[in-house]
């Protein structure tokens, strides 16, 4: 158990580095997505360096071996400071590490960890076109054969929505090994060099301009056994770690961060002559309200789970707060800017608070469409809080 | 020390969720008996001694059975005695409110008229259980004074309110002539008694309001449970389901934010007005779909369910109103 004054003795050193070290400008040095994978590259090894890049790590690795409590002190000054977020980064670092940490060989482990501190990125190959919310229904086929005399799977198939796939090293890939029996029990887990040959990545352009996602196409690609995680069949399992990688320092760490973002509408407000409109004001006091209680949901949720008292469905609920908080928040700037926010603007990569309204806007969907979408998370709030039934299995076409 | 948990199982033992409206006055003297109307007098004055977490916890378990017993201005009213620097005999007025004595605090505006001969004339609307008062604190032109029900020129008129959980007063008065030892401040002391207890007021009624909107959802998804329609439990359907999750999304993280401002000694009057009006409109948003889910059952005066809509509209007029209280947080905002 830490104590408060270990804490605050740890938060005074976080940010005397943050404020020495955190890139200044990085909004201006991230116009292009080039730029951006630089800056990200950047900023990522300088936290490596500083030991901030990993705290969620067992101890042994650089940096890591902090406390939940910790971890959110950390956090708290990355926010604090408008230090760019780790998005390049993000899957490595959480997906791909509590991956290989919960489930993979040593010698896997041994493998891929020191390279992800080394810049390695990762990307995830979850989502189907197929399989977005049903994701056990995926389709893309993993076939063991031997070539070479060694074991290899020979994959097929389609991936979707992998964030930024086309600047990544490897890839968290699930396949259908075998269609027998539940759809979740054919699934096994494979970790993908993204330059074999046959695969191929086409990014996405997204409705804001962005090209943050990716498909990836699988032809023929050959992925030796060895670089299988957990045993064939069993990757559902192997997922479940994967998705519950996040530790709710994101959302928290986000909500601090559109608090800070706030003062993007008064600015807006201002410049437009609003200041003694009573309808801006309240629309804008309620927003206040609505973003402080997002922070206090995601504090609480974190707290929570630092005591080891997590409830099911209370992650579902910071994430609903936050993406509708969100959604409000750049609505607010679409409307009050006017006229001026429907001619485009340049975007700023990595950042979701960019006063670009029309960009924030559309950026807002990541948060209600991707990671479990809006609908999928009532319903685990409806069935696992409130104990609702489910709906009847069985229906067919 | 008494633990929060030990406080809110001690009130769901003593006020059961599944009998709301518990009869007022028994209600009262057993609120009385567990020490509640003391809940935050210091000990050296005989009282519990406990924080604003104590007392909120109270008023949350009290809106989850929608608590006839007025808790909340019998808390103000020993406030604004504690606040006071003039009134004589203080320490007899709190040994009055301790053997369960009403002594309620009233924060809505009055229209009060003295005349030349210091005679009070005018109505104080909206005293909550007037009739069980022996003495309402009002803002006279003079300032917070002690108005004792029975006292010559003082009369209580019942005005029917739709909340039928709670009963509403008009103190008036006709040439009545305050007693000056019975004076809380002057004008400009009341102001600021005003401006102390506020905060109170508002977490308070977040809390009722909080307390009743876990309640009205749990109470709708029973009913969307052991409601059958089209050969299944309504509560299977989807569209019904979201509604539910959506209220438990509006109550989750204004409860988070009740508590940590409870928990905040520096939270500003302004954040805690914040407060109280978004767990007001939490409370009115959940207990309007509340009646929807129990679709023809919740029009009728048989069912329940309409109570907690009709304490939720009451409690969204309180402490100010929510437009008030958005433009100055609105304001704030813009000068920070």
């Amino acid at each position: 158990m830490t104590d408060q004054a270990e804490l605050e003795s740890l938060r005074a050193e976080v940010r005397a580095w943050m404020e020495a070290n955190a890139p200044r400008g990085w909004r201006d040095a991230s116009r292009t997505q080039e730029d951006f994978v630089a800056t990200q590259r950047a900023w990522f090894a300088k936290l490596v360096e500083g030991g901030y890049a990993i705290p969620h790590w067992p101890a042994g690795y650089p940096g890591g071996g902090r406390s939940l409590a910790e971890q959110k002190v950390i956090y708290e000054e990355l926010a604090r400071v408008d230090a760019p977020r780790l998005l390049l980064s993000f899957v490595s670092t959480y997906h791909a590490f509590a991956t290989l940490h919960e489930c993979a060989s040593p010698e896997q482990k041994a493998r891929y960890m020191p390279r992800i501190l080394e810049g390695e990125t990762w990307c995830q190959g979850f989502s189907e076109p197929g399989a977005g919310s049903d994701l056990a229904a995926l389709k893309c086929k993993a076939v063991r054969e031997v070539r070479d005399g060694k074991e290899v799977y020979v994959v097929n198939g389609q991936k979707i929505w992998s964030t930024m796939a086309q600047f990544a090293d490897m890839c968290l890939l699930l396949v259908r090994t075998s269609s027998d029996g539940p759809k979740q029990a054919g699934i096994t887990y494979l970790l993908m060099d993204m330059k074999s040959p046959g695969v191929t990545v086409s990014p996405i352009h997204q409705i804001q301009g962005d090209e943050e996602f990716a498909e990836i196409f699988l032809d023929n690609v050959v992925i030796p056994v060895e670089q299988r995680v957990g045993e064939e069949g069993k990757g559902w399992a192997v997922a479940q770690a994967t998705l519950a990688s996040e530790r709710g320092l994101t959302l928290m760490e986000l909500a601090y961060r559109m608090r800070g973002a706030l003062s993007r509408v008064t600015e807006l407000i201002r410049d437009n002559g609003l200041d003694n409109d009573a309808g801006v004001l309240r629309d804008l006091g309620s927003l206040v309200t609505q973003v402080d209680a997002t922070c206090a949901i995601a504090d609480q949720f974190l707290d929570n789970r630092i005591k080891g008292i997590e409830r099911v469905g209370d992650a579902s609920i910071v994430k609903n707060s936050y993406s509708r908080a969100l959604r409000a928040y750049s609505l607010l700037g679409v409307r009050l800017g006017g006229m001026a926010e429907q001619y485009v603007k340049p975007i700023t990569f990595g950042d979701l608070n960019t006063g670009n309204w029309m960009a924030d806007f559309m950026n807002s969907y990541a948060w209600t469409i991707a990671g479990g979408s809006e609908e999928v998370q009532r319903n685990i709030i409806a069935e696992r809080m409130l104990d609702m039934p489910r709906e009847p299995k069985g229906w067919t076409l | 020390m008494i633990e929060l948990n030990e406080l809110q199982d001690a009130a769901t033992k003593a006020f059961p969720a599944d009998k709301l409206i518990p009869e007022r006055d028994a209600a009262w003297a057993l609120a009385a008996e567990m020490g509640w109307l003391m809940i935050r007098l210091p000990e050296e004055l005989g009282g519990l001694g406990l924080g604003r977490d104590a007392s909120t916890t109270i008023h949350f378990e009290m809106g989850r059975v929608l608590s006839s017993a007025p808790l909340i201005p019998a808390q103000l009213g020993l406030h604004a005695i504690l606040e006071s620097q003039t009134l004589t005999g203080r320490e007899d007025w709190l040994e009055r409110i301790a053997s369960g004595e009403y002594v309620p605090l009233h924060m809505l505006p009055t229209k009060l008229e003295t005349s030349a001969d210091g005679a009070v004339s005018g109505t104080v609307s909206g005293v909550f259980e007037g009739d069980m008062a022996t003495a309402v604190i009002a803002y006279l032109p003079g300032g917070y004074t002690l108005v004792p029900t029975d006292a010559p020129g003082v009369s209580l008129v019942e005005r029917p309110i739709w909340d039928k959980s709670r009963r509403l007063f008009d103190l008036v008065l006709d040439g009545f002539r305050p007693d000056p030892a019975l004076v809380l401040a002057d004008a400009e002391g009341s102001r600021a008694i005003h401006d102390a207890i506020a905060p109170e007021a508002h977490i308070a009624v977040a809390a009722d309001c909080l307390g009743g909107a876990n309640a009205a959802l749990d109470m709708s998804v029973e009913y969307m449970k052991m409601r059958k329609q089209f050969d299944r439990p309504i509560a299977m359907f989807q569209a019904l389901k979201h509604r539910a999750a959506d209220c438990k999304i509006g109550i989750v993280p204004a409860e988070a934010l009740l508590w940590s401002r409870t928990a905040n000694e520096a939270a500003t009057p302004l954040e805690l007005g914040a407060l109280k009006t978004l767990a007001a409109e939490v409370y009115q948003a959940v207990t309007e779909e509340a009646i929807q889910f129990h679709g023809g059952i919740g029009l009728t005066d048989e069912h329940q369910i309409h109570l907690f809509m009709k304490r939720a509209m009451l409690n969204l007029q309180l402490c100010g109103s929510p437009d008030l209280w958005k433009e100055r947080l609105g304001r704030a905002a813009l000068a920070a």
